[in-house]
């Protein structure tokens, strides 16, 4: 379960304070397919981060099944994000260098697994959505959806209580954005995995269990 | 193209102001470099240049007898031939000032009366020199006149005393007057005294003897030569005054040019920095080349931009390195002139003579360095497609797929080296061997990619098992990212292998003359006058001295020791009288073929001799110094010349090697005597630097030279054991009445050393410098990676890596950086030693120098760059893993 209690981010630009997170609380259950939306800028992928670990908090406090992420130190943090979150980016953040099957398998090395073990099972996850046959490629040889697809593997591949997917169809076209999020809403029927997709755009509301609307860093009613 | 179009290139290299920075020191580093070398040893050179027309003045010829004196009736003679509108008589030596100030000064004995058509220009409208004083310079027998410089720097008036060491006795002069050269032109950076020709011959030692008499002709140049040459005896000769310059010149040319190619080698790896730099340029800036081609631009456009970006940096930078340069100038002058004097000649230039034309030629190299270095990278950028704008996997896959071609063009360069290291020259610079060191540090460059790839792969596995993801991601990458770390590691490789080889040319070649002091150099006690350089030919031992050494109940056995050295062919060599019977008892020379005790028994076997026989010369007299050059030039081993063999001789390697000599041959040697046709019994090692020579019996020498000075003296003792008594009783003997110095044969061997090391540290220096801008490669290298990777980074902390494996993944790519530039940098440092000992200083110097391996240049040298490259990675990945992760994630 994640719970968040009277949480508030300010970025500093310069003399500029940004109120990116207004005190907002909230709560998600276990298991549960979570949609956030609302205008560019309203505070969405702030909201994202925090509960990823990527950030932290200006003020209010954030829970993970009772864990403070407040009172974590660094390695404990790294832990947290590597062990418990898995995350999807707008921008698919493969690394070049590594084929689409090693980039999938990395979290599980960080993790301590072998090489062939972790391998193993990115085949598997790359199976799972839809690349078998795409192993060996780089990113730069494939599409942005298969892009998409594989850091979506990755992400599952430890195994994490929560994905966090940042505007995951923000860089596609609108078939393969259809794909994608039909490729989530089978993952969460199939693992039971927590999802939180940060979206602006409607379709991915149709495709959650519920949908939290954010502005100006407040949850709409 | 419109000017404003650069200002794209302009703000690039504004936005990136260390990585920009750190290129225009590169080059601003191998400019200065090359341009303090080249204004040191350009203003050394003029110094001696002026010092010899200042003295030689309005002469049009001069007329000497090699290594001998003229007799002085040969002046009278001279002035009266109907082909000689003047003539002036002077006798001339280098001595040492004997007060608080030391240091070298020329004592000219002139003929006041005859002087004025000559140096009239140059001593005559002297400041403060009244009648007075001239009389007092006829009349006082230690009066002489100072030039204004020396008076000025040792703060001397009229009526002060001087004193001077000529050999080894102190001489107190008298002030008698202070000239001022109107040209402001005086030999030895002005430290000059003059002095009436008898008391100057007197005080030299040279009475009724000349060094040389200048001429002005009456008539056609050519006439007046052939009339001169025709009156004077056999042994003299007629030469102009500026072929001393043009032989100095020849004698120091192989320093010159060393230092010259070694000062640009930091000029070169300054160029893989401006590659390097536009290459990250043209790989970082792909969508904006797409782009603006999209608008229009064309190709030949795209490579003007990049070119620009090269050029800003090369004319920054080589304006910055012309104002360091001249700055450097003054301390590699400095050292220069303490080298030139300890190796060749007394030089006391003290002033940097800043030169146009030195600094246009720096400043454009460095332009044309860095515009070379620019063209390739600016040339793939105009190349890039419209419609494949450049990805940079598809860069590094492409120099992926390139590298087995790349390390293909480094073994043709390899090859190619090894054709110009065994391609023969004739005369002149060692260019082929050059030209090959810059075949091979290309070679082993270009080596780099594939290298780099291989053991990225190959150790891939191994430091997985080992370091777990650092060790795999960090191996990953050095194989993955050839295009912008291959060139740094490739830069330091050179910078690394130039060190290596030349720290191991200098290590064997301190071994060879430490060997060689050992093996050739016999004696106990050497003991002479103490002069102050080498060129102190002219320091005699005195007579009384050798008799008493004669009776000293310690003594076994003395060698005697007298050189001098003469104009041959195109440059100076040593012509050196020893006693061979003696020498051949203890041990005798380092031939390079044939048996010892043969060779010298040959050499110390003359005809009527007998130490200080004194015979009058055998020279035909009919014979001049185009017969004997015309004997020289056929070097066939076994040559016979026509006229019988006056003696046998040995020679040093050097003059071997530069006049292609060989054993059994026939050297035609000029001598006070007539030329001399004489055998070379032997080829023998010889290290030292003043000349090439050639070594008779003394008994010969005196016979040619009519001669009975000696110079020197070694003493072979009945006790080894005694060296430090005889030592210390000679000192206090000798070391009072006459400034003798007694060196045990462990201080020579001292003195050589510290000459040696004294002469290579300037060489060092630059190899330093080379490596400093290699580094600044390797620290722009890690700045630009880490922050093209910051997202990589970012990512990988996203996913669960801790910053400790990130930290880990960073320093496994730079310390195989590193490892794998020293692994380069020591395959071909040693390869270029071997070049640089068996080739180019064969080539240059005619030594040949025994390879001695140096290991601590090896571990040193990886110690040094591991730590830089682990240096260098540390503080960029540092700052890299701080925590913005989404602002990096989130950023396009």
């Amino acid at each position: 379960m994640i719970k968040l209690v009277e949480v508030s981010k300010v970025y500093h630009r310069g003399p500029e304070a940004i109120q990116a997170l207004d005190h907002l609380s909230l709560q998600i259950d276990s298991g549960e397919f979570v949609a956030v939306t609302g205008k560019s800028g309203c505070g969405k992928s702030t909201l994202l981060h925090i509960i990823g670990g990527l950030e932290s908090v200006s003020r209010g406090r954030v829970f993970l099944d009772g864990c403070d992420l407040a009172h974590l130190r660094e390695p404990e943090r790294t832990r947290f994000r590597r062990d418990r979150v898995g995350v999807v980016f707008q921008s698919f953040n493969l690394l070049p260098l590594l084929t689409l099957e090693e980039n999938v398998a990395l979290p599980r090395v960080l993790q301590g697994a072998s090489y062939d073990q972790a391998r193993q099972e990115a085949a598997n996850w790359l199976e799972e959505v839809g690349l078998s046959g795409r192993q060996g490629h780089k990113p730069h040889q494939v599409s942005g959806g298969e892009m998409q697809r594989a850091a979506i593997a990755r992400a599952l591949i430890n195994q994490p209580a929560v994905i966090l997917a940042d505007e995951p169809t923000g860089n596609l076209d609108s078939v393969t954005a259809a794909q994608i999020l039909t490729l989530f809403s089978h993952l969460h029927r199939q693992w039971g995995k927590t999802i939180i997709l940060v979206s602006h755009a409607p379709e991915a509301g149709q495709a959650a269990d519920r949908v939290l609307r954010l502005a100006d860093g407040r949850l709409l009613a | 193209m419109r000017a404003w179009l650069f200002r794209i290139s302009f703000s690039h290299l504004a936005q990136y102001p260390g990585r920009t920075l750190l290129g225009i020191l590169g080059i601003a580093l191998g400019t200065a470099v090359y341009l303090s070398i080249s204004l040191a040893a350009a203003s050394a050179l003029q110094s001696f240049q002026v010092g010899v027309t200042a003295v030689a003045g309005q002469a049009q010829w001069r007329i000497q007898s090699p290594g001998a004196p003229l007799d002085e009736a040969l002046f009278v003679k001279v002035r009266r031939l109907a082909s000689v509108a003047a003539a002036a008589p002077a006798v001339e030596s280098v001595l040492e000032l004997a007060g608080v100030y030391r240091g070298p000064v020329l004592l000219l004995g002139i003929d006041p009366f005859s002087e004025r058509p000559f140096r009239d220009y140059e001593f005559s409208h002297a400041v403060g020199l009244s009648d007075t004083a001239w009389t007092e310079v006829l009349t006082r027998p230690d009066a002489v006149l100072v030039s204004g410089p020396l008076a000025s720097r040792l703060g001397l008036k009229v009526g002060d005393a001087l004193g001077v060491m000529v050999g080894p006795r102190r001489q107190a002069l008298r002030v008698a007057g202070i000239f001022t050269s109107r040209s402001g032109l005086y030999p030895l950076d002005g430290a000059v005294l003059l002095m009436d020709i008898g008391p100057a011959q007197e005080l030299l030692d040279r009475v009724g003897g000349l060094d040389y008499i200048d001429v002005i002709g009456a008539g056609p140049p050519a006439e007046v030569q052939r009339r001169l040459q025709a009156a004077l005896p056999p042994g003299v000769e007629v030469v102009r005054p500026a072929a001393e310059v043009r032989r100095t010149e020849g004698l120091v040319a192989s320093y010159r040019l060393n230092l010259a190619v070694l000062s640009a080698i930091a000029l070169f790896v300054g160029m893989f920095l401006i590659y390097q730099s536009v290459t990250l340029s043209v790989v970082r800036r792909r969508r904006e080349i797409g782009l603006l081609r999209t608008l229009g631009m064309t190709p030949g456009q795209v490579l003007f931009l990049f070119l620009a970006e090269g050029l800003a940096s090369g004319l920054v930078g080589g304006l910055l390195g012309l104002g360091l340069g001249v700055g450097l100038a003054r301390g590699v002058l400095a050292v220069m002139t303490q080298n030139l004097s300890s190796l060749y000649m007394p030089v006391a230039a003290q002033e940097v003579g800043v030169q146009g034309g030195l600094l246009l030629q720096a400043w454009g190299l460095a332009v044309a360095a860095t515009l070379l270095a620019a063209y390739l990278p600016a040339r793939e950028a105009a190349r890039t497609q419209l419609r494949a704008v450049w990805h940079r996997e598809e860069l590094e896959e492409k120099i992926e797929s390139k590298a087995g071609l790349i390390f293909g063009w480094g073994l043709v360069a390899l090859v190619l080296a090894g054709v110009g290291a065994y391609a023969k020259i004739n005369d002149g610079p060692p260019w082929p061997g050059f030209v090959a060191a810059f075949l091979i540090l290309l070679g082993f460059a270009l080596f780099t990619p594939l290298a780099a790839r291989l053991l990225g792969q190959g150790l891939q596995p191994v430091l997985r098992k080992i370091l777990g993801p650092a060790g795999d991601l960090g191996c990953r990458y050095l194989a993955g990212s050839l295009s912008r770390s291959a060139v740094s590691i490739a830069a330091l490789a050179c910078a690394l292998g130039m060190l290596i080889a030349v720290t191991v040319m200098i290590g064997s070649f301190r071994q060879t003359v430490n060997d060689w002091v050992s093996r050739a150099i016999s004696g106990d006690i050497f003991f002479g006058p103490a002069v102050f350089s080498t060129a102190a030919y002219d320091q005699y031992l005195p007579p009384e001295v050798l008799a008493e050494l004669r009776r000293d109940p310690d003594v076994a056995d003395i060698y005697l020791y007298r050189c001098v050295r003469i104009p041959f062919k195109d440059r100076y060599i040593l012509v050196i009288g020893g006693s061979f019977e003696v020498l051949a008892r203890h041990g005798g020379l380092w031939f390079r073929q044939g048996d010892t005790r043969e060779i010298m028994e040959r050499v110390g076997r003359v005809e009527g001799g007998g130490e200080g026989a004194g015979v009058r010369g055998q020279g035909s007299g009919k014979d001049n110094f185009a017969t004997s050059r015309s004997n020289d030039d056929n070097p066939e081993p076994g040559t016979q010349n026509p006229k019988p063999a006056a003696g046998q001789v040995v020679i040093s390697e050097p003059l071997a090697e530069t006049l292609h000599l060989q054993e059994g041959g026939t050297i035609s040697l000029p001598t006070p005597s007539g030329p001399q046709p004489l055998t070379i019994a032997g080829v023998f090692y010889d290290y030292r630097t003043d000349g090439p020579s050639v070594w008779m019996d003394i008994s010969l020498f005196r016979r040619f030279w009519r001669d009975t000075h000696l110079n020197a003296v070694r003493l072979y003792l009945k006790d080894p054991a005694r060296v430090p008594q005889v030592q210390a009783r000679l000192q206090e003997r000798y070391g009072g009445r006459y400034r003798l110095l007694a060196l045990s044969h462990r201080d020579l061997r001292k003195g050589i050393l510290r000459i040696f090391d004294e002469t290579f540290a300037l060489t060092y220096a630059l190899e330093g410098v080379a490596v400093v801008v290699a580094v600044f490669g390797i620290i722009t290298t890690f700045l630009v990676l880490i922050r093209e990777r910051v997202r990589d980074l970012a990512l990988l902390q996203a996913i669960g890596a801790s910053r400790r494996q990130i930290l880990g993944m960073v320093l496994v790519e730079s310390g195989l950086a590193g490892g794998l530039s020293f692994g380069l940098g020591a395959a071909c440092g040693s390869v270029l030693s071997l070049l640089l000992i068996f080739v180019i200083n064969k080539q240059a110097f005619g030594w040949t120098i025994q390879l001695h391996f140096t290991p601590a240049i090896y571990w040193q040298t990886l110690i040094l760059v591991l730590t830089l490259s682990l240096a260098a990675a540390a503080y960029p990945a540092w700052r890299a893993i701080q925590p913005h992760l989404a602002a990096i994630l989130k950023e396009e």
